[in-house]
């Protein structure tokens, strides 16, 4: 063993250096050590969300959940009411009058947090950026984009190629901001003209403080002072902390969970109907000879489901069984039809078509997480299937993963898919649109809604979006969803309810079908 | 030495360069399209095409690779899909809270493995050193999703006492630290009896004790800081494994550190922030390993910087 130290290091100068080292390996990451994110303020409500808000912006994302939290600091036009009509917001006329023009007028007295007005080039402005934003979820609702003509300070048209009666549905989902602050992309800050500012802001965490705007031009002033926006992803974590009282209000919660929080003391449940349908559709690309390009054959499968038992024992009451092709919530919905449980009768029919037992097997395809109790929901359907004489495989998909491109044709063969349909506009017709409105063209790059091109329901949609006149629009619709039932294009469907908890202190809560609610009606008592 | 250091920096640098290469190509290779998840269910094949094109996604995969590396070089880790912030900022955001919740385990660690080593050494074959060991495989066997889920159901909801999620108060960084600690102090606390038992048995020892000198001196001034290498070596190796994030345990309490949020970068493919993580947590790894080689002198005076040890 050597007594001596490499030549110019003595052996204190190296005892010195390894402590050194040592201190700086033991104490050094703690330089780079957090503090606790805060604790709840006194008089604040703290919402705990299951998506990280990532800004307070809507062009490329919006979950249900967030519209509350963006709603609260950034408004629009409109909104969508309780009743999923629109409402006025920053504008105060906004009027069909002429089949290609819209009237508008702002609202006097509307202005920013900062004090500044809302002006008519805010609006022409935010319009141009959602329209250049790459990716942006909402482009897909609007058949084409708006024209903005200034006429004064306050009233601007609104120009189309064509008629766009739902405009104002559609507008409620653009948000209005200082035109010099707008961007082509996600805001990351900024300011907006609701009720609340924010004070604080972790986009990383998705930690968010909002304060009440003290120059909100609103008659209504918020009722909460501060509200803490906190990002909780597991669902067990965010049930955990309503229940330990660190959060107050907690959203998209699964049978489970609601079964969980029922009937605890401190926690009320409210629970509406919601926006959402959630499918078992068919692949409309299969071959002319293939069973389920006969429409006989969909409508068989159908009665193999017993749906009453899905909705009371797998989904525990959570949702409500599909009676038409759209949530029976949407403005503009109807009852089309219902799906029976009768195995006899899937049988009789599907022998009527030449299938007998064994003959037909199908694959049933669905990306986790796709819907609550997605799994069990589908072990389920095969078992029916199979009391059926129908052979099912099953294949499940990781988040984020390839289905997206076996959605299109593109990553293997299926035929039925699990997936869900939200409705941000809360208009059966543009659901509808949005869903069965495929075109041959579009099918071309396997754009339509899982291969459906059924030009019977396409023409009835585009005369129903070209027609001004409510009445008839809506006649329209209507019919343009008998026409889509007609042809079963699912193997069942149902709705789920927006479902939300929250600690009973929070009061005046109105939770809407949309899955958000008012944050400024909100109060806190106790 | 400082050749040794510069050495072990080029070294480390290559390491870190490896991972993040290896990572490029592999979350490449893995299913989904981070277009798909970026623009949702209603993007069109022209909407698609644009993100890739946005994204630089439709470039060939080695022309891919060169941009990232160009970029890198230059500081640039792209920006985040999901974020649409600079990867590295939401990274750089996120990592005090692992940082934090690692230094926490360890300090946890260290403070109660270490005295727990030396007690069940000293009472080796015992009755009582038996029952410990016992406890420490049964807490070794535990996976942490289910001792954080246990902790969370005595400590946050039959007996509230303290939070269950998230860093809002000190108080909520308790049963994370312990759920991480838990494992570790089992692990370590059985090396530090291994270490420790054959130390307090070498012939050195057994001279020593002839000679009069106390248990106490025994354990602490001689068997303990001969025992120190490999429980430094270990604790430096959990405590790198910490900084890549401790997933399971950010995920069952909500912490908002590295873990949980490169388990969302990978659920929407978020190639940026994918990269983003594995360099910096990969970095803080290599660079915690250096410290720890550079503190062995201290605690062995045989042990030679850049040298093998003369015997």
């Amino acid at each position: 063993m050597s007594q001596h130290g490499p030549p110019g290091l003595s052996r204190r100068a190296l005892l010195r250096l390894g402590g050194a080292a040592g201190a700086a390996a033991a104490l050094g990451p703690l330089g780079a050590c957090a503090g606790p994110t805060g604790a709840q303020s006194a008089g604040a409500m703290t919402l705990a969300l299951n998506r990280s808000l990532v800004s307070l912006d809507n062009k490329l994302n919006q979950f249900d959940a967030a519209v509350t939290v963006q709603r609260a600091v950034r408004q629009a036009l409109t909104r969508i009411g309780p009743d999923l009509t629109p409402e006025p917001v920053l504008a105060d006329r906004f009027e069909l009058t002429a089949p290609t023009e819209w009237t508008v007028r702002l609202r006097k007295g509307v202005h920013y947090s900062d004090g500044s007005p809302v002006l008519v080039r805010d609006v022409a402005t935010a319009l141009s950026m959602y329209k250049q934003v790459s990716g942006s979820f909402l482009a897909s609702f609007f058949p084409e984009w708006p024209q903005v003509e200034e006429v004064d300070d306050r009233v601007f048209l609104l120009h189309t190629e064509r008629p766009l009666p739902v405009l104002d549905y559609l507008m409620a989902n653009i948000l209005i901001t200082p035109g010099d602050a707008n961007e082509a992309a996600e805001l990351p800050s900024g300011i907006g003209s609701g009720p609340y500012v924010v004070t604080a802001a972790n986009r990383g965490t998705g930690t968010y403080t909002l304060e009440r705007n003290d120059r909100y031009w609103g008659a209504r002033r918020p009722a909460v002072p501060t509200v803490d926006v906190r990002f909780l992803p597991e669902e067990s974590s965010r049930v955990v902390s309503l229940r330990g009282g660190e959060v107050d209000v907690i959203d998209t919660i699964s049978p489970d969970s609601a079964e969980q929080l029922t009937g605890l003391p401190d926690i009320a449940m409210d629970s509406v109907p919601g926006t959402r349908i959630n499918q078992l559709f068919y692949n409309f690309r299969k071959p002319d000879d293939h069973p389920l390009s006969d429409v006989r054959v969909r409508e068989a499968l159908t009665f193999a489901i017993d749906g009453r038992t899905l909705v009371d024992d797998v989904l525990v009451g959570s949702v409500t069984q599909a009676d038409g092709v759209v949530s029976g919530a949407l403005t503009g919905a109807v009852a089309t039809g219902a799906y029976v449980h009768d195995p006899r009768k899937a049988r009789g029919l599907l022998a009527a078509a030449g299938i007998g037992p064994g003959d037909l097997t199908l694959k049933l395809i669905w990306e986790t997480g796709e819907f609550a109790g997605d799994t069990t929901v589908m072990e389920a359907v095969l078992q029916m299937l199979k009391d059926a004489g129908v052979g099912v495989t099953l294949q499940q998909f990781e988040p984020g993963g390839d289905i997206p491109q076996w959605r299109q044709g593109r990553g293997g063969d299926w035929d039925v898919i699990g997936n869900g349909f939200a409705s941000p506009t809360g208009l059966a017709l543009a659901t509808v649109q949005g869903m069965f409105g495929g075109t041959a063209e579009k099918e071309k790059t396997r754009d339509t809604y899982q291969g459906y091109v059924v030009p019977e329901v396409t023409d009835i949609l585009d005369r129903a979006y070209d027609e001004t006149d409510p009445k008839a629009r809506q006649e329209l619709a209507a019919q343009a969803q008998h026409a889509v039932w007609r042809t079963w294009p699912c193997l069942w469907a149902f709705v789920p309810n927006s479902v939300l908890a929250r600690r009973r202190r929070v009061r005046g809560l109105a939770l809407e079908a949309s899955n958000s609610y008012d944050l400024a009606a909100t109060r806190l008592e106790g | 030495m400082v050749r040794y250091i510069l050495r072990r920096l080029g070294q480390s640098a290559l390491t870190v360069f490896l991972t993040v290469s290896a990572v490029f190509v592999l979350i490449r290779l893995a299913p989904g399209d981070p277009a798909a998840s970026f623009a949702g269910p209603m993007a069109t094949t022209e909407d698609l095409a644009r993100v890739r094109e946005q994204f630089g996604l439709d470039q060939p995969l080695p022309t891919q690779y060169l941009v990232f590396v160009r970029d890198m070089l230059t500081g640039n880790l792209g920006t985040s899909y999901s974020f649409q912030a600079p990867a590295f900022d939401v990274v750089i955001a996120r990592l005090p809270y692992t940082t934090t919740l690692a230094t926490s385990a360890i300090l946890v660690t260290a403070f109660a493995a270490i005295p727990l080593g030396v007690w069940m050494a000293r009472r080796a074959d015992t009755r009582r050193e038996a029952g410990v060991n016992v406890a420490g495989i049964a807490a070794q066997s535990m996976p942490e999703f289910w001792s954080g889920v246990m902790l969370l159901t005595v400590f946050a909801v039959l007996f509230p006492v303290l939070p269950a999620s998230g860093f809002a108060t000190w108080s909520g960084i308790v049963l994370p630290t312990i759920t991480v600690a838990l494992l570790q102090v089992a692990l370590i606390s059985r090396l530090v009896r291994r270490e420790m038992g054959a130390n307090l048995a070498a012939p050195y020892l057994v001279a020593a004790r002839s000679r009069g000198v106390s248990e106490r001196a025994l354990t602490w001034r001689y068997a303990i800081p001969n025992s120190a290498i490999p429980v430094l070596t270990a604790l430096g190796t959990r405590f790198a494994a910490m900084l890549n994030g401790v997933v399971v345990v950010e995920v069952v309490f909500a912490w908002p550190g590295v873990g949980s949020l490169v388990v969302r970068a990978l659920e929407t493919r978020d190639y940026p922030l994918i990269q983003a993580t594995v360099l910096v947590t990969a970095g803080l790894a290599v660079l915690v390993q250096l410290l720890i080689d550079l503190a062995y002198p201290l605690l062995d005076p045989r042990v030679r910087i850049g040298k093998a040890v003369r015997r």
